[in-house]
């Protein structure tokens, strides 16, 4: 962090009635799902172990925990906070940590195993559909997700959204639905249609970091259109955006490439038993592409 | 000389190393240099367009660097595959390519951030850089040698893993 020059100038161009920022019927609608879905998740889990199926508790306590995130950033327990950087945390928590969490859960793959048949049938039909897939290709996902981002902090769009809740909400809803289909899609852990490979997946998550990494330095500089943060508020915030998307970006790496490693070494099980000699090479572009 | 598997399996250790080097000398830049001393700036002024492209491209791919970097090498150890001194030198030359990178192209180049500011830069600019020639030269060093050390095991094959691990 530099030594941030406090400029406390310019009144900040948003400010909610009760110092939040999102509408409140938002807040509850979303606080309602995330905690009506984590219960869901549980007592399905608990049907699923008490007939047997293994099912790890580490899968209950990722997507429990995207939960709580997703809730404690519509919540926005920002307190004194300036106005960008409270935006940003809850950006932060509501369109990459908890999409990361939730799909770790890997909810769609306990729903398949747990929901009544009819319901299953419409899942694997969607799943198989081409429409379905599009949404979480991963290089459509990060045009959403990232694109959309851009559109959010380098035109009006911010300024205006603030003066009309139905266009804020419409914001954090894509913020939400666009960060889950980043996650879903580049993890790939729950069934699709086509499991995109891991090279094209590297690619994906190396331009995606770069997206986040430059709109969020350019916004040291220079803040969304239409705004007049305050200085220290548009470093401070820059730096959140920076560095918690690093943290993201860092996990969902390692998750990455866990997967791969895994792959490789079934590969090598197959291999050793069928006595050839190791295939080597046969996924190695996907990591080393950097 | 040893037949294209055994070079593959060479290459993927060097890549490894590389890999591993990008990311460490990054994850060096950032916390030594950034957040400790505060010697460089998180955002220049004088920065131009394309070298906050450069900034963000490297800063997101040193991240993945180190993570490839990481699990190729536990994958070359799995195998019974590991060079240890290809990877040394395949490290080196990642540390010295992106050190060398950053205090020419990034600082001078583009100007994304000097070394240090209010004093004068000259030989902070020749320690920077001649270090990351050092690790180049030592790098490509380790690796000449490498090639010349006949493999221990010329496939994985006849090499179970447990004997490569006890090592």
């Amino acid at each position: 962090m530099t030594p941030a020059t406090t400029v406390p100038s310019a009144m900040p161009a948003l400010s909610g009635a009760s110092g939040g920022t999102l509408p409140p019927l938002f807040t509850t609608a979303v606080t309602a799902t995330a905690v009506l879905g984590c219960l869901a998740y549980l007592a399905a889990a608990a049907r699923l172990r008490a007939r047997g199926d293994a099912w790890p508790y580490g899968r209950d306590a990722l997507f429990c925990a995207g939960g709580v995130v997703l809730v404690a950033g519509v919540a926005e327990p920002w307190g004194a906070a300036p106005p960008f950087t409270a935006h940003m945390l809850t950006h932060l928590c509501v369109g990459m940590v908890a999409p990361l969490l939730l799909v770790l859960g890997r909810p769609l793959t306990l729903t398949l195993r747990t929901a009544p048949v009819p319901v299953r049938r419409v899942l694997v039909a969607l799943t198989r559909s081409r429409w379905a897939a599009l949404p979480v290709l991963p290089p459509v996902a990060a045009l959403l997700d990232f694109g959309g981002l851009w559109l959010l902090y380098r035109t009006p769009l911010l300024s205006v959204s603030h003066h009309n809740p139905w266009l804020n909400t419409a914001v954090h809803v894509h913020i939400l639905l666009a960060g889950l289909a980043f996650s879903f899609g580049l993890l790939a852990l729950d069934p699709v249609r086509h499991r995109p490979g891991f090279g094209l997946r590297a690619a994906v998550l190396l331009a995606a970091g770069t997206a986040h990494a430059v709109l969020a330095k350019s916004l040291y500089a220079a803040g969304p259109p239409g705004t007049s943060f305050g200085a220290a508020d548009l470093h401070l915030a820059s730096q959140v955006m920076y560095y918690g998307g690093d943290a993201v970006e860092l996990a969902l790496a390692a998750v990455v490439a866990c997967r791969w490693y895994r792959a490789e070494g079934r590969a090598l099980r197959r291999a050793r038993r069928a006595g050839r000699p190791a295939p080597c090479g046969t996924t190695t572009a996907a990591v080393t592409r950097s | 000389m040893y037949g294209k598997e055994v070079r593959m399996r060479r290459t993927r250790t060097v890549v490894s190393g590389v890999l591993t080097g990008i990311g460490t000398a990054a994850f060096i830049d950032e916390t030594v240099f950034h957040q400790l001393l505060h010697w460089h700036h998180f955002y220049d002024k004088s920065t131009t367009d394309v070298g906050l492209v450069s900034d963000g491209l490297f800063h997101a791919g040193s991240w993945l660097a180190m993570v490839a970097g990481l699990v190729l090498y536990a994958d070359v150890r799995r195998r019974g595959t590991l060079v240890p001194r290809a990877w040394w030198g395949g490290l080196c030359l990642g540390l010295g390519g992106f050190q060398l990178y950053d205090g020419t192209f990034q600082h001078k180049g583009l100007g994304i951030h000097q070394i240090r500011y209010g004093v004068d830069l000259a030989p902070y600019d020749w320690t920077w850089n001649g270090i990351a020639v050092l690790l180049l030269v030592a790098g490509a060093l380790l690796l000449v040698r490498a090639s010349r050390t006949p493999p221990r095991t010329t496939s994985s094959h006849t090499a179970p893993t447990a004997t490569s691990r006890n090592r």
